[in-house]
């Protein structure tokens, strides 16, 4: 089966063994694909894994570590076939990673991802609340990931409603407005986790407001919630307490491949689309953890062609739940994911900005988008 | 402005009024009594303390600071000394230590105050138990030293350029260690025209084995073993602990010699339950990949604990590193292989199975060029006066010439 009909196939719909079968000889193709055309990648491949020919299973894919994309620009196209380069959002001083599109690789991107929301949303546009500032989208001169995340976000709705202004107060009356135009029907909700609960939720409660029509879509990491000692769970019971708010997803991404978006299942699992998949590895040896065990998350996806980026091992740690036993009708992993690896302590005499720069706080809820 | 101050006690204190202290007290005269009997009894209190006996590095300092090694060094001291010229402290010594070191400051400071200055010492937020372990002991210990009280002070800032200008101004010495990043920005703060400056920027360190005597040993392990203690002990971020292994010999011997020696510095790697966190395992397999992109490396073993990266050639490469374990391969037929490798960025040299006359020559060869240190395997850790082609003990005295 080739690319355009695993995506063409409900989502979510495979057992993990077709699963393998399909994305092994897929996966075997792009690593062939980028070897040929990314020297480093070829050069890689011969140093780090020797002898390497073929995967037998998904898990034998070689797998780049994500800290790369930081240093190199990786390209497995000519320079005049760049379409456009993504840059992950990061604290000023901190690497950025480069992701090198072509069109064909943009073009299955938006194709994926769109797959993948309008299995939630359905096919039509909905009205939309986003939980931000206008001004993030519309100041070109500090145009973030950040904003690009959001406006990637908005292509599913319409009637936008940017519910926060520039000092993050929420607009309460075009809420209001809002909600009695639209809220009687389906829309959509749209907005990063932390800010949702901050500057949504937090607001908000207490207000008997109804949501119960609304599809909340958010993303962005727990470690701003984890301080706060909100799970996901809580969070998702919290949304319904207050507003009749269930329908609820979190999706787990990464600009080093956008458009595999892991989304949250009805039972508050994320589970990987048919075109891509993850594989939990021990930190220390980066053998394949069994169910349960947590890892590092090794994110691998059928779409880069323009990047040798198909298989990565990100920093992010996760745990596979289970394997095609889900209780919300999906098929494959269900996984969680548990946050960032700690960052290292370096010690001897190294130099002391450096270890400062290197220890600095991510960007937080920015910085996984 | 006020600023935190750790010894000679913790408290908030005024900066102009802690510094106008130390500078209005007296220089005390090189290696006085009081000086070598506050230095003992700190070494003896670090011995004697139940916390610090947890920290190797804490007792390899009070091994250094006991009172035969003070003798030793007054000793050096006195053979110093010229005829026509007295030996005098600088005066005010400003230390900045690396954040990341626990014990450097004390080294500083120690054979700062030998020497007779009064000294000042400013150390970073990051709080660990080991400074947290000495200046605790240091306190205690300086109740009954009240000239030592009365002319050391040890303040805790991070990066305000306004308390590191002030202390300048009134430095006759100051000494950077930390990399090239911290002494590009601090040179930048001008201090008294008179003044000297240590300055101690990021280095290079190797070992350079010789396959034949390796595997001629009768027993091998110790020579793993002590590469182990070179290597690990401060996770290899240390700048004398080596990052590349030259194996001298035929290609046939330094390929067997290879095998042999990491697996037992494999096996001592897992009896010594050596562990590295998951960031810096995943830093050193980054780092790894990118060395295999950029053609510098031609081979990878990953051992667990450590990785190693074969060269086919040395010219390409950077000298970065990641620390956490990984070391670079590569076979030389001779010594002399060397000689162009060697960069002024390099410190220190480790080695095995080479006599002390080869290095000597080798050393002459390279005439300067770099290399500040060759020691044999184990020793890489090893502090003492010379350090960094610096004789420490003179560099905080001066000669007052008499005729």
């Amino acid at each position: 089966m080739e690319f355009e009909q695993l995506l063409a196939l409900r989502q979510f719909s495979l057992p993990q063994a077709d699963k393998e079968a399909q994305l092994t000889p897929l996966l075997n193709g792009l690593t062939a694909w980028h070897r040929e055309r990314c020297p480093e990648y070829a050069r890689l491949l011969e140093v780090i894994y020797p002898g390497y020919f073929e995967a037998q299973r998904v898990a034998e894919v070689p797998f780049l570590p994500v800290g790369l994309f930081k240093t190199h620009r990786l390209k497995s196209i000519p320079e005049e076939e760049v379409f456009k380069t993504l840059t992950s959002s990061g604290t000023t001083g901190q690497q950025v990673s480069q992701i090198v599109l072509d069109r064909e690789t943009a073009r299955r991107q938006t194709a994926a991802l769109s797959r993948i929301m309008t299995h939630v949303l359905g096919p039509d546009r909905l009205p939309m609340i986003l939980i931000e500032s206008a001004s993030l989208v519309q100041d070109r001169r500090r145009f973030s990931a950040r904003a690009a995340g959001v406006l990637g976000m908005a292509t599913f709705g319409r009637q936008h409603f940017y519910a926060l202004d520039e000092q993050m107060q929420l607009d309460g009356e075009g809420l209001r407005a809002f909600l009695d135009k639209f809220g009687g029907g389906p829309f959509l909700i749209f907005g990063f986790t932390f800010m949702v609960w901050q500057y949504f939720y937090s607001r908000l409660a207490g207000t008997g407001l109804d949501l119960s029509n609304g599809i909340l879509i958010h993303s962005g990491g727990w470690k701003k919630l984890q301080e706060l000692s909100i799970t996901n769970a809580e969070f998702r019971r919290r949304l319904a307490d207050e507003f009749g708010l269930t329908r609820v997803y979190n999706f787990y991404g990464m600009v080093e491949q956008v458009g595999s978006v892991y989304l949250e299942g009805e039972d508050g699992f994320l589970y990987p689309p048919n075109f891509a998949d993850v594989i939990i590895r021990d930190p220390l040896t980066f053998a394949e953890q069994p169910i349960g065990q947590p890892g590092l998350i090794q994110v691998v996806s059928v779409l880069p062609l323009s990047y040798p980026g198909h298989s990565i091992l990100t920093e992010d740690l996760g745990v596979v739940d289970g394997i095609d036993t889900s209780i919300c009708g999906r098929s494959g992993k269900r996984f969680s994911v548990i946050g960032r690896v700690p960052k290292a302590e370096l010690r001897g005499c190294s130099d002391v900005h450096a270890v400062q720069a290197a220890t600095a706080p991510p960007a937080g809820i920015e910085a996984r988008t | 402005m006020t600023v935190q101050q750790v010894v000679p006690a913790v408290e908030s204190v005024s900066l102009e009024a802690a510094l106008d202290r130390v500078v209005a007290s007296p220089s005390l005269a090189p290696f006085a009594d009081e000086v070598i009997g506050f230095c003992a009894d700190f070494s003896r209190a670090i011995f004697k303390d139940s916390e610090a006996a947890h920290y190797p590095e804490l007792q390899a300092l009070a091994f250094w600071m006991r009172k035969a090694e003070l003798v030793r060094l007054r000793d050096a001291f006195l053979e110093e000394r010229r005829a026509g010229a007295l030996l005098a402290p600088q005066g005010v010594a400003f230390h900045i230590p690396p954040a990341n070191v626990d014990t450097i400051f004390v080294y500083s400071w120690l054979l700062s105050v030998l020497a007779g200055n009064r000294n000042v010492v400013r150390l970073s937020h990051r709080v660990s138990p080991q400074t947290e372990i000495l200046c605790r002991l240091f306190n205690a210990v300086l109740q009954s030293a009240p000239a030592l009280a009365s002319s050391t002070l040890m303040l805790r800032y991070g990066h305000e350029r306004e308390i590191t200008e002030a202390i300048s101004a009134r430095a006759d010495i100051r000494v950077i260690w930390g990399g090239d990043a911290s002494v590009n920005a601090i040179r930048a703060i001008p201090l008294p025209p008179h003044a000297r400056e240590l300055t101690f920027p990021d280095r290079y360190s190797f070992a350079v084995l010789r396959a034949s005597s390796y595997l001629e040993a009768a027993d091998r392990r110790p020579i793993a073993e002590q590469f182990f203690n070179d290597t690990f002990w401060f996770d290899q971020m240390a700048c004398s602990s080596p990052r590349l292994v030259f194996w001298e010999g035929s290609a046939d011997g330094a390929a067997t010699a290879s095998a042999d020696f990491l697996n037992l510095l494999q096996q001592h790697a897992i009896r010594k339950q050596y562990e590295t966190t998951p960031a810096t395992r995943m830093a050193r397999f980054t780092f790894a990949c990118a060395e295999a992109m950029g053609a510098a490396a031609s081979s990878y073993q990953d051992f667990g604990q450590f990785a190693v990266l074969g060269l086919d050639r040395y010219d390409q490469l950077t000298r970065d590193h990641c620390g956490g374990g990984l070391l670079f391969q590569y076979r030389i037929a001779a010594l002399e292989e060397l000689l162009p490798f060697v960069s002024r960025r390099d410190q220190t040299l480790t080695y095995f199975g080479f006599d002390r006359s080869e290095l000597a020559a080798f050393a002459a060869r390279l005439n300067g060029r770099g290399l500040d240190r060759l020691v044999p395997v184990g020793q890489a850790l090893n502090f003492n006066r010379f350090w960094d082609g610096n004789d420490l003990l003179l560099s905080f005295l001066r000669y007052v010439y008499i005729a």
